[in-house]
């Protein structure tokens, strides 16, 4: 998982998006990769994860599934 | 990248900018607080203050987790990290947090084995990996990384590493909103409320904020054309009269919450009887600690530690910053003896810090204003 420059990922209330590779489901873990194409390891017990699916990863958890339909934003 | 790249599209941002111009009453002063660290991150990042009118200030909140942890566990921690043959592992912007005798990453100068991990899971790894040694995560933190840390906790225990442990600092952000409402050196018009603690929580915590106070709550996203989106949201609210919780970022909080992470949390954590946050003293009921089910692996009960309160400096003003009371350039010591390469206070270690914010990009556009 990357850092933006001067932006640490790990604090404040802050999350990434990142695309799931791969899928374990036995151990309730993802492969999945960043908008940098850097890949890491991500807990899916709190989502259900598939692999194509955009999650919002915060401190190596994935949090919620981005929906599709992204609300308008304006 | 979707999902973000077009909230960042600086043409719908002026448009936004634009709506605000319109939604604002000449002659009327509004003060908007953003609760969260990643929102005073972004809000000088992107100069969104640049763009809106001069009558819409936005005031930073106490919403950087590193930002309000106290001396007295610093010191707690680095005493911790100096015990023979014990991993110690943090976040990376905990490490430059000075206690009251240097910071985690001075101990590690001076030979402490403390190790910078970007999640529990990689502290949970490093301990897998030493089964001979004690390996401990400070843990900190709002309910965004609470349920990171719980379900770390609950791998651990299913998997029986019993050499890791949680030295435990995580913290609600309900109780200090009501402290800050009921401070009487605050006047606020509303709020933009945290995306991502809402992610976990949801926007529900906060209706006691329109309802006791009065006051509008936007639950915000953090790219620029959210944080505009926002504003816009909660000035609407005031010109028409109504004050209700609203949900900006619908894309990724639902209004209850998500579920899985608040029954993890609850089997894992209860709340402390009060808990320390920097510059704003003890306020109950605003911390976690590990529940008696997970008390074997509460490094606060294997290890001893000094427990002492420290006061702040003398010269640190974070706590009137992190109550938005002052702005960050308003603190005597600011860009002169506290900087990012030397923090007196928290709020300038954090690149969420309102202060390290501020030092990083918004001072740039004072200096225009004083030119």
């Amino acid at each position: 998982m990357s850092c933006e420059a001067g932006h640490c990922i790990t604090c404040g209330d802050d999350g990434v998006p990142m695309h799931v590779v791969r899928v374990d489901p036995v151990r309730g873990l993802a492969l999945c990769e960043d908008e940098g194409g850097a890949r890491s390891t991500v807990e899916v017990g709190l989502v259900d994860a598939r692999p194509g699916d955009t999650l919002l990863v915060h401190a190596g958890t994935a949090l919620a599934r981005l929906a599709t339909a992204a609300a308008a934003p304006a | 990248m979707k999902f973000v790249d077009e909230f960042r599209d600086a043409e719908l941002g002026r448009v936004l900018a634009g709506e605000i111009l319109a939604a604002v009453e000449p002659g009327r002063h509004y003060k908007v607080m953003e609760v969260c660290g990643g929102h005073t991150h972004s809000i000088y990042k992107y100069g969104i203050d640049d763009l809106l009118p001069a009558n819409v200030e936005l005031v930073h909140g106490p919403g950087c987790p590193v930002c309000v942890i106290p001396m007295g566990r610093v010191d707690d921690a680095i005493a911790m990290a100096r015990r023979p043959g014990l991993i110690f592992t943090c976040f990376g912007d905990m490490m430059r947090v000075p206690g009251s005798d240097g910071t985690l990453l001075d101990a590690k100068a001076q030979g402490a084995d403390i190790r910078m991990v970007y999640s529990p899971l990689d502290a949970l790894r490093i301990a897998k990996r030493h089964p001979d040694r004690e390996v401990v995560f400070f843990a900190i933190g709002f309910e965004t990384t609470a349920p990171s840390t719980a379900l770390t906790l609950r791998r651990a225990r299913a998997e029986g590493v019993a050499n890791f442990s949680c030295f435990c600092n995580h913290v609600t952000i309900v109780p200090p909103l009501r402290a800050l409402l009921d401070s009487p050196d605050l006047r606020l018009d509303g709020f933009i409320g945290p995306g991502h603690v809402s992610t976990v929580v949801g926007a529900r915590p906060f209706e006691f904020i329109p309802a006791a106070y009065a006051k509008p709550v936007v639950v915000s996203g953090f790219e620029p054309v959210d944080i505009l989106q926002s504003v816009l949201m909660i000035l609407r609210q005031l010109s028409e009269g109504r004050c209700e919780v609203e949900n900006q970022y619908r894309r990724v909080v639902p209004y209850e919450g998500n579920l899985r992470a608040l029954e993890v949390m609850a089997e894992v954590f209860e709340l402390r009887p009060h808990f320390e946050w920097r510059g704003l003293g003890f306020i109950s009921h605003s911390g976690l600690k590990l529940s008696e089910a997970y008390a074997d692996l509460d490094a606060e009960r294997r290890f001893a530690v000094p427990g002492v309160r420290v006061a702040d400096p003398k010269a640190c003003q974070c706590g009137e910053v992190l109550k938005g009371v002052i702005k960050p350039f308003e603190c005597k010591v600011f860009g002169t003896a506290c900087t990012p390469e030397r923090p007196i206070g928290t709020c300038m270690v954090s690149s969420e810090g309102a202060c390290a914010a501020y030092y990083n990009f918004g001072r740039f556009a004072r200096e225009r204003e004083v030119v």
